[in-house]
Formats: C-alpha cells, sequence, structure tokens
C-alpha cells in the first residue's frame, strides 16, 4: 500500500478531530499540573475564541549570536529557527503533534519504490516581491542545499537526492529523483532545513513566501518582520508586525516578561516557571522530541562492551533526573530516539535504575570500580545539570566519573564526534532521518561510531520500503537492536519551557522540540 | 615655568609632567603591543574557531572546509595577525569572522553607548563619592557620618549583579513599573536616546562606584583637617570656611584622584556584567559575543580600544595626581 501524503496528513494535521484531541490532551495535561494549570485551559478555550488582527509582537530570544542569519539554508541557532519561521516557508512541516503537514506542496507521492517523487506545488502562493512560486524555485533550492561549496545545513538528510537527473515537469510539478530508494523523503523536507527560497535568492534582501517580511536585521541584537497581506494562508498572520530580540539570559528574558516589555521568551529552566505563574504569563511546557542523550563511543575501551553500556543505562534513575533538572517535567526515554514518530516502538519494556544489575554486567565484563571522564557542556537546557546527576547515581553502582566541562564552542570543534564519553543535543527527528545522521557509519555525525551490519542492512530496507506497516516491523526490528545495544542513553526527553505575556493568545504545546511550536507567531494575537 | 638659566643637570631632568607623560606614552605604547600580541595568541589557543563557532553542531567536514577558506582562517597565524596589526594603523579593521560586516561599523554604536554609560555613571559617581565624602568628613561622628558610613560597607559588599537585580525588582518589575528592565534600543539608535533606558543602568554603576570614593575622600579629607598645617590656620585665626576650601581640600585632592581613575578603569570592565543583566548594547556585550564566535577581528579591535581607555586614565590620573600636589609638580 502505498500513501499519499497528502490525505496522511490531513487526517493528522489539521482535522477538526485532531485538534479536539490536541485539546483535550492539553487540557488533561493541565489538570495533572494542576497547579497553575488555568492558563493551559486559558490557552486551549481561547482557540475557539476569534482572534483579533493588528498589534507588535515582541519576541525575546536566548541563542542568538552575531553569527545569526536571514539565510534558511544555513540556519544554526535558535533565533535563526524563529526568524526564518516568520519570512520562509518549507515544502512541507512537522506541524505540533510532530507529523508532517504540507505547506508550499499539495502532495508529495512517491513511485512504487521511492526512487522518484512526484512534488505538486500549490497554486497561487507568491513570493513577498509578488513572484509567483514555480517549481524552478524549488529546484533551485534543492540545488542551494546540495551546493558542494556551501553546502545547506539539510545537505546530509537529503543526500540520497540526485539533482542531474531531477526535471521540472511544469511550473507546479517537479520530479525529484534518488540515487537509491528513498521512502523517508517527506520525514527528511519535513526537518527544518528546507524552506523554498526564489530563484537568485540573496541573504541580503530575504524574500520568502512567509507570513511576515523582512524590514530590518541587526545580526545578535534584532530584527523587525511586517505583516505578508497575500500570505496564503488567508486570514494569516493576525499580527501587524513581529521585533525578535536576541538576549543573553533567562533573567533578562523573565524580567523582560514582568516588566511588560516582552510578549515572548523561550527556552527556560523549570525554576523560572513559578515566577511566572505568579505574574500570571502564560508559561507553555511541551513535551519536544527533542533529546540530550549521553553518548557512549562503541569502538572504544571500556564501551566497546555491550555489558558495560548496558550497565550505563542501568544506572540511570531517570524519573529522579527529570525531578532534578526539571521539577518534573519532561518525558521519561528508553534509549531509543524518535519518541513521537509512529514508528516508535512503545512495547518494549521501560528501562528502570537497576544497581545490582549494572554491578553485575560492570563484574562479567571486568569492569568492577570503573573509572572514566564524561565531556559536558551547556549544550541544552539541563545537560550540564543532569551531567552531575548521572554522576552522582553512577556512585552506587561502583563507577566513579569525572565531569570534563567544556564550552559548547569547544564542544562542537574539533573533537566533536571522538568524545568517548560525552553527551549532546539533537532536535526532533523521525526514526529513519534520525538514523541517516547519526547512526550510520555513513552518517554525518555518528559520534557513538555505531556500525552493526545487521542495523545498516536493516535501514537500507527500511527507507526502500513505501508500505508503512513493513517499514514499521523493520524499525521495530531495528530499535530493539538499539535498546539491547546501542551506543546512546536516552533517560529522558527534556521539557520545552517557553513562555507568552497573558495578553498573546494562540500559543500552543508542541512536540517537535521547537521553542513555541516553531516560533509559529502567525497563529498568535493580542486579546 | 619659563626656564632662563638651568644647570646640565636640571636640562637633563625635564619638567616631572612632562617626563611622567614622555615615559608613560613611550610605555604606553608596548603595553598595547604586547596586550595585541597577547590577546591574539589566547584566541587562538581557544579550542575551535570561528567557522565551528559559526556552524555549532550543523558542521560537517565539507561545509567547514568550505566555511574556513571563505573567512581566510587557513592562512597561517602570523600572516593572520600581521594583516591584522598593518589594518589598524591604515584605518582597515577588516570584516567580523561572525556576521561578514565591517568591524567598525559593528563595535561604533557599541562604543558609543557603552562610553555614555560610562561617562554618565563616572561624573555622577565621582560628584556623589566625593561630596558625601566631604560633608561626612567635615560632620565627622554625627548621624549623617555614621549613615552614609554604614550605607557604603553595606553597598561595597554587595557585587554589582545583585544591585542591578535589586533595582530591577524594586523598580522595574515587581514592586513598581517606571522604569524598563531590559534595554530595548532599536539598531541605530543611541543610548543617550533613549534616557529611561539609561536610569537602571547608571543607577546600579554609581552605586557599585561611589562607596569606595566616598570612604577615600572621608579619610583623605579628615586627615587634612587634622594635620599640623591647617591647625596652624586656624590658630592663626583663618575662618573655617577658609581652612576647609583652602587649606584642607587641595591636599585631599591627590589620593581622591586616584581613587576616581581606578573607578573609571573599574567601569570599562565592570559594565560586562551591567551591560549583560540588562542587555544593553554595549562594548563589553560586544566583547563578550566576540569571544564566544571566535571573532578574532572584533575581539582584537574592542580589546585595544579598552586597553588604550585603560593607557589613557591610567597617564590622566598620574598627570593630574601631580599637577594637584605642590611639592611634587615643581622641577627638581
Amino acid at each position: 500500500m502505498s500513501q499519499t501524503w497528502t490525505s496522511r496528513s490531513q487526517a493528522i494535521g489539521v482535522s477538526r478531530r485532531d485538534f479536539l484531541k490536541g485539546a483535550v490532551l492539553l487540557g488533561g495535561g493541565s489538570i495533572l499540573a494542576a497547579c497553575g494549570g488555568t492558563s493551559a485551559l486559558k490557552s486551549v478555550a481561547t482557540q475557539v475564541l476569534k482572534p483579533k488582527r493588528g498589534g507588535t509582537l515582541v519576541a525575546g530570544l536566548t541563542g542568538g549570536t552575531a553569527s545569526d542569519t536571514l539565510n534558511p539554508l544555513a540556519i544554526v541557532n535558535n533565533v535563526d529557527f524563529a526568524r526564518v519561521a516568520q519570512l520562509y516557508d518549507p515544502l512541507v512541516v512537522q506541524n505540533r503533534f510532530a507529523h508532517p503537514e504540507m505547506q508550499l506542496a499539495e502532495e508529495i507521492t512517491p513511485n512504487s519504490d521511492a526512487t522518484v517523487w512526484t512534488i505538486r506545488l500549490r497554486p497561487g502562493v507568491t513570493f513577498h516581491n509578488g513572484k509567483p512560486l514555480t517549481s524552478e524555485d524549488v529546484l533551485y533550492t534543492f540545488q542551494q542545499v546540495l551546493n558542494p561549496n556551501s553546502p545547506g545545513a539539510g545537505a546530509p538528510s537529503i543526500s540520497l537526492v540526485d539533482l542531474a537527473s531531477s526535471r521540472i515537469v511544469d511550473p507546479l510539478t517537479l520530479e525529484l529523483h534518488c540515487k537509491s530508494p528513498f521512502s523517508t523523503l517527506v520525514d527528511a523536507l519535513a526537518g527544518f532545513y528546507f524552506d523554498i527560497i526564489p530563484v537568485g535568492f540573496d541573504p541580503q534582501n530575504p524574500i520568502g513566501t512567509g507570513p511576515f517580511k523582512y524590514q530590518s536585521f541587526t545580526p545578535g541584537q534584532q530584527s523587525t518582520f511586517v505583516r505578508n497581506e497575500n500570505y496564503w494562508q488567508s486570514g494569516l498572520p493576525y499580527f501587524d508586525s513581529v521585533v525578535i530580540n536576541d538576549y543573553a539570559d533567562e533573567a533578562t528574558q523573565v524580567n523582560g516578561i514582568l516588566s511588560g516589555q516582552v510578549n515572548a521568551v523561550n527556552l527556560l529552566s523549570a525554576t523560572s516557571i513559578a515566577t511566572l505563574k505568579s505574574n500570571h504569563a502564560n508559561v507553555i511546557i511541551s513535551d519536544g522530541g527533542g533529546w540530550t542523550p549521553f553518548t557512549m563511543r562503541v569502538d572504544q575501551a571500556p564501551f566497546n562492551d555491550v555489558n558495560v553500556r548496558q550497565a550505563m543505562r542501568l544506572i540511570c534513575n531517570r524519573q529522579e533526573m527529570l525531578d532534578l533538572v526539571f521539577q518534573g517535567h519532561g518525558t521519561i526515554g528508553n534509549d531509543i530516539f524518535a519518541k513521537w514518530d509512529p514508528l516508535y516502538d512503545t512495547a518494549i519494556p521501560q528501562r528502570e535504575q537497576d544497581l545490582e544489575q549494572a554491578r553485575f554486567l560492570l563484574k562479567k565484563a571486568g569492569q568492577e570500580n570503573l573509572k572514566f571522564n564524561l565531556v559536558t557542556s551547556n549544550l541544552a537546557q539541563g545537560v550540564e545539570s543532569v551531567a552531575s546527576v548521572f554522576a552522582q547515581q553512577a556512585k552506587g553502582a561502583g563507577v566513579t566519573v569525572s565531569l570534563d566541562t567544556v564550552t559548547p564552542t569547544e564542544f562542537y570543534g574539533s573533537r566533536y564526534l571522538s568524545w568517548t564519553f560525552a553527551q549532546d543535543y539533537w532536535f526532533y527527528n523521525p526514526y529513519f532521518l534520525q538514523i541517516g545522521l547519526g547512526s550510520l557509519p555513513t552518517s554525518p555525525y555518528n559520534e557513538t561510531h555505531w556500525d552493526d551490519a545487521r542495523y545498516n542492512k536493516l535501514y537500507n530496507e527500511g527507507i526502500g520500503t513505501v508500505d508503512v506497516t513493513k517499514r514499521a516491523e523493520i524499525a521495530h526490528e531495528m530499535q530493539v537492536i538499539d535498546y539491547n545495544q546501542g551506543g546512546y542513553i536516552i533517560p529522558y526527553f527534556p521539557p520545552v519551557i517557553d513562555c507568552v505575556s497573558s495578553k498573546v493568545q494562540g500559543a500552543v504545546t508542541s512536540k517537535t522540540g521547537i521553542p513555541l511550536n516553531d516560533y509559529d507567531f502567525k497563529r498568535m494575537w493580542f486579546e | 615655568m619659563p626656564v632662563t638659566k638651568v644647570s646640565q643637570l636640571e636640562r637633563q631632568r625635564m619638567h616631572p609632567i612632562l617626563y611622567l607623560l614622555r615615559h608613560r606614552i613611550l610605555s604606553g605604547i608596548v603595553t598595547l603591543f604586547v596586550v595585541s600580541v597577547v590577546v591574539f595568541t589566547a584566541t587562538e589557543i581557544l579550542p575551535g574557531n570561528a567557522a565551528y563557532a559559526i556552524l555549532g553542531h550543523s558542521a560537517t567536514p565539507r561545509s567547514l572546509h568550505a566555511l574556513e577558506a571563505k573567512l581566510h582562517l587557513n592562512r597561517g597565524i602570523f600572516d593572520q595577525y600581521w594583516t591584522w596589526l598593518s589594518g589598524l594603523f591604515t584605518g582597515k579593521l577588516g570584516n567580523s569572522l561572525a556576521s561578514n560586516t565591517p568591524v567598525w561599523a559593528l563595535v561604533k554604536p557599541r562604543l558609543i553607548n557603552s562610553g555614555v554609560l560610562v561617562l554618565v555613571a563616572g561624573a555622577l559617581g565621582t560628584a556623589i563619592g566625593v561630596l558625601f565624602g566631604v560633608i561626612a568628613a567635615l560632620r565627622k561622628d554625627s548621624w549623617f557620618d555614621h549613615l552614609t558610613s554604614v550605607l557604603a560597607l553595606t553597598v561595597t559588599a554587595m557585587p554589582e549583579f545583585v544591585v542591578a537585580i535589586g533595582l530591577i525588582v524594586l523598580l522595574s518589575t515587581l514592586v513598581f513599573h517606571i522604569l524598563p528592565s531590559v534595554s530595548m534600543l532599536v539598531p541605530g539608535v543611541y543610548a543617550w536616546q533613549k534616557p529611561s533606558l539609561l536610569v537602571l543602568p547608571v543607577a546600579t554603576l554609581v552605586i557599585v562606584i561611589v562607596p569606595y570614593l566616598y570612604r577615600m575622600t572621608r579619610a583623605a579629607t579628615i586627615e587634612a583637617l587634622e594635620s599640623d598645617y591647617v591647625e596652624m590656620a586656624r590658630l592663626k585665626g583663618v575662618p573655617e570656611w577658609r581652612v576647609t576650601l583652602f587649606h584642607a581640600l587641595p591636599n585631599a585632592v591627590a589620593p581622591v584622584i586616584q581613587v576616581i581613575g581606578l573607578n573609571f578603569l573599574y567601569l570599562a570592565g565592570g559594565i560586562v556584567i551591567v551591560e549583560e543583566v540588562f542587555n544593553f548594547p554595549g562594548v563589553g556585550q560586544g566583547l563578550v559575543n566576540a569571544v564566544s564566535n571566535r571573532d578574532i577581528p572584533v575581539i582584537q579591535f574592542i580589546v585595544i580600544v579598552l586597553a588604550t581607555f585603560y593607557v589613557f586614565v591610567n597617564i590622566a590620573t598620574d598627570v593630574i595626581a601631580l599637577a594637584a600636589t605642590p611639592r611634587r609638580r615643581i622641577g627638581r
């Protein structure tokens, strides 16, 4: 059964039933949260209110630097993500339920073995300069992403695409050819780095199809965007303009909300929740699919012994980590990534802390009283804190973990991917896409140096299988391998904590792990 | 002071102020050179380069190589240093590695913003510190003296970010909502055009620098007031206001000048934290960003500007202090 992506995404993304399901989930979550849950309920309730037009949203976001960019193909940091979300649209996006939802494409359909994909564009979409969107622009975008002289950030995830044989069928249709079967193309294209730019795009004059148009931009400081009157999603956006400020730290963000200067902030720590809630701000806590694993190099002692790896996983008291670092928010992990992918196998039993078994495995491996360094860095919310929690928990199994703290620049410097035992930070990616990026000998970020013959074979089968049920079976076998032998420890999926001021409506939770539902300011409005 | 006839010995010994100036300017230039070499080497030693910093997690060997070539990072270290040094003298500061915009365009507004902050805070702090110090000394052991001394000690014990957050809580977020907590300047607009944004950062810095200056002024004035020549003047029947203004205070000036100089030096570095708390777009924040981006041209330029400021303030304080000390300002 060959799926058509339109029907699937419509069923998942925009149907009334799913909208209500999401609303119920949200409401249920806030009842569980009990104290201060009214703000979440309120945000559900106001979704049925009629949004109002007008006003300027002021956002204060952390994560930016002086190397901020408006080029959607080269975005790196969180504030980049926020800015390009206003200016551009992708063909397909990961919606707030972490499912692909068509945007500039109306349909993306594979042939029987997923070697040729036909992309049919939405008619009537125009760029900010009035030029209509055509398949030439889409092809140009892919050419820029795969340009060997300045590859885009998305290049590794579509390396199977063969541009030379791809062709334009008509102004709204493009045929994308692949070097080998690539059944997960839609997941890849929904992965943040494929916003469509017009032919001859100039980053100095950034033109997209997005809900807001470019007005000004100072890297590391501030950017302003004004409403796109001709946006293809009629009625959107609601704000007249959006101002995005780069902030250096969380205290500034919280103060900005409290003093009323700022309407939306991102990436907060759990310690700010109480202050903000007591001031009637709307704190939005998402169970994101982003993940901050411990990484073990499976090709280096002592972690080349699977007993040692499993022992490390058994050391983690996962709930305690969430309690200590995120005040209990977030979801527990089971050493398998892609938490929200429909292919994620929930039948695999949840791994719990078992120090006795950990000691037993270490003894079996001849590694009693194991000592090693954990390279940690402030890569994302909670990463450094959980490193010390892990070191503490490891003592219970007689393991001594010394922390080696480095700056993020050093972490991602020339020694990245060579640390023996470290941590990392990943956005949410669907299962097969994530493997292509980090768990194959050919992956650009294979930090655990994972190379398992059976696993590699299954992967190739998986991305060559268009049938979803069959692919799920393959994925499940691979996840059993992840669970029993893998080089990642995934104790939890961290919460994403953002906040909007009380007058902002329409802000929702999201499973993508990108703050504020991928900075979806176009659907927010002032009360 | 015109010198018509001087001995050989005296000619060799220039006027002390000129001699000091010449000596300090020469050693200042050497200092600046050493600073630039040290900072350049230190930035080179830091792990990772601008290409790694810009690409972050998304770096692949291919994209890294492409960007390193684009930023000319594949050149030798001496070549890079020489390009920078020769550029400094020809006015070609180059482009920022991180944002690819000219360094001067990037740093100039930050220099102006920080300059305004330092000058206003320094001037206000100096006036308040000296005034309160003198009054406390004249009214020694009065309630005013006790109160200000205790206050000064309390404030000295608080780091600047505590002061800053205290002011924010009081005047901006939790108690009153009268002043902005975050300096939201539209790029292209300078701090002095939005005075309300300056109030809290300036207040923080003033509170931090006043106590030391206050205590120093008070001590120096008391010492002068209790000295023998003041006693002598009083015994001769000189009115008390004359004693204070013309006999005591001029002799308290030299140590106070040194403290004022130190305060300005502190401000040039201490604004980093205050700029961070208020998100004030100044030179300190710019330096922090540049370091995390390994943006060598920006780091080098800001450091040289700050170092020049240090050298200049040091020379200025010494010259003024010397001029204020009658027994040392005359050529020996």
